[in-house]
């Protein structure tokens, strides 16, 4: 009964709230940021020749210096342990079999997938990385300075379908329990993911890429509007404030 | 301190906040509590390694707390958010957020509602 509203409608309905939400906060970032006036500011690295923050070729020494002070240079453990974690924590239920095989007798199409080995050592390493950051937290003085119950709430919602996941793959208790609680902390994972601090999934990407600062990956053409989104339904259907779409 | 002085217009910060609500609280549930952040300040690293000289903790508790409270706070209050956001930040924008989270926008933005309450920097004490 449980198990089949969790396998039927329950599923449907958390990939509709994920990928709703997920256009939703798209959408919005665009509404709280700006096209940047190329004629009027030229931030770090808006175009390739105009660059004046950075020389266009730099030595090997010079990058190295570089990599010395930046994020990666400063703290490379965590810098390490979070990069895997978070490509395991995608990677692994992507292309996991047993996965692919639901969605090849669903839909009948499905990705490539992984050894089941692979995957499996993939969930020790993101039970592992979530142990690190649990660590991290309580021990390391800076961080639990501004630590809430939130943080440890996100991270048990984060880890836990790999852990429920992890013990139904290896059948140590009772198959059917475990099978179910996966499924539902995994619907629950989806469902939160774009309304929680989980969103820095799909913000992490839209900040870093559009965003122009030294640290972004390319050449950003948006930055912040202070002020108010700029554009809102209520002010769209009053038509209240002249909606300009050349600006947007 | 007189009666007028002590006052806080509640209205104005609550006006001020309503008109970047949603970068406030964007910004606000962005932070995953990382402290990555710590090293790129450089008061941090030259005083000590303190907690309080961190950008998050810096944003969270001057902004984050006028956030919470929707404006609502007294004098006493935006002392202390006085001290965190003209002290302890200069604002020299070099602050590195792993997601991209636009502190310093923030702390100056709680710089402009402390100076609607003229609350300023202090240079002729201590």
């Amino acid at each position: 009964m449980f198990y089949d509203i969790a396998r039927g409608p329950l599923a449907l309905s958390a990939f509709l709230i994920f990928f709703t939400g997920t256009t939703f906060q798209v959408l919005r970032f665009f509404s709280l940021s700006k096209k940047i006036h190329k004629t009027k500011s030229r931030p770090f690295r808006l175009s390739k020749d105009l660059s004046t923050a950075k020389p266009l070729t730099r030595s090997r020494a010079q990058r190295l210096a570089a990599l010395k002070v930046s994020i990666v240079g400063v703290n490379p453990i965590m810098t390490i342990v979070t990069s895997i974690f978070h490509l395991c924590l995608v990677v692994a239920p992507l292309l996991l079999l047993g996965h692919n095989q639901l969605i090849r007798e669903s839909w009948g199409i499905s990705l490539f997938s992984l050894p089941e080995r692979l995957t499996d050592i993939m969930t020790h390493v993101v039970i592992g990385c979530a142990l690190f950051f649990l660590f991290r937290r309580i021990l390391i003085a800076r961080v639990r300075s501004i630590t809430t119950v939130s943080d440890y709430l996100i991270l048990i919602l984060t880890v836990a379908p790999f852990i429920t996941g992890f013990l139904a793959f290896h059948q140590t208790h009772a198959y059917k329990p475990l099978i179910l609680l996966h499924m539902l902390s995994g619907e629950l994972m989806l469902i939160m993911l774009p309304f929680t601090k989980l969103t820095h999934m799909i913000f992490f990407f839209l900040y870093r890429f559009f965003i122009p600062h030294e640290n972004s990956f390319g050449c950003g053409t948006r930055t912040w509007y202070f002020g108010g989104p700029r554009f809102s339904f209520k002010r769209w259907y009053f038509g209240k404030d002249e909606f300009d779409i050349e600006e947007w | 301190m007189n009666e007028t002085a002590d006052a806080v217009d509640v209205k104005k910060i609550r006006r001020t906040l309503n008109k970047n609500k949603t970068q406030i609280s964007l910004s606000l549930k962005l932070c995953v509590h990382c402290a990555l952040c710590a090293e790129s300040c450089f008061l941090y690293t030259h005083r000590g390694k303190d907690p309080i000289y961190m950008p998050s903790h810096k944003f969270i508790n001057s902004l984050g707390r006028l956030h919470k409270k929707k404006g609502d706070i007294d004098r006493k209050g935006l002392e202390e958010i006085r001290e965190i956001v003209w002290e302890r930040c200069v604002l020299c924008t070099r602050c590195y957020c792993p997601i991209g989270i636009d502190i310093p926008g923030m702390i100056a933005l709680t710089r402009e509602i402390c100076r609607d309450q003229g609350v300023l920097p202090q240079f002729d004490e201590a």
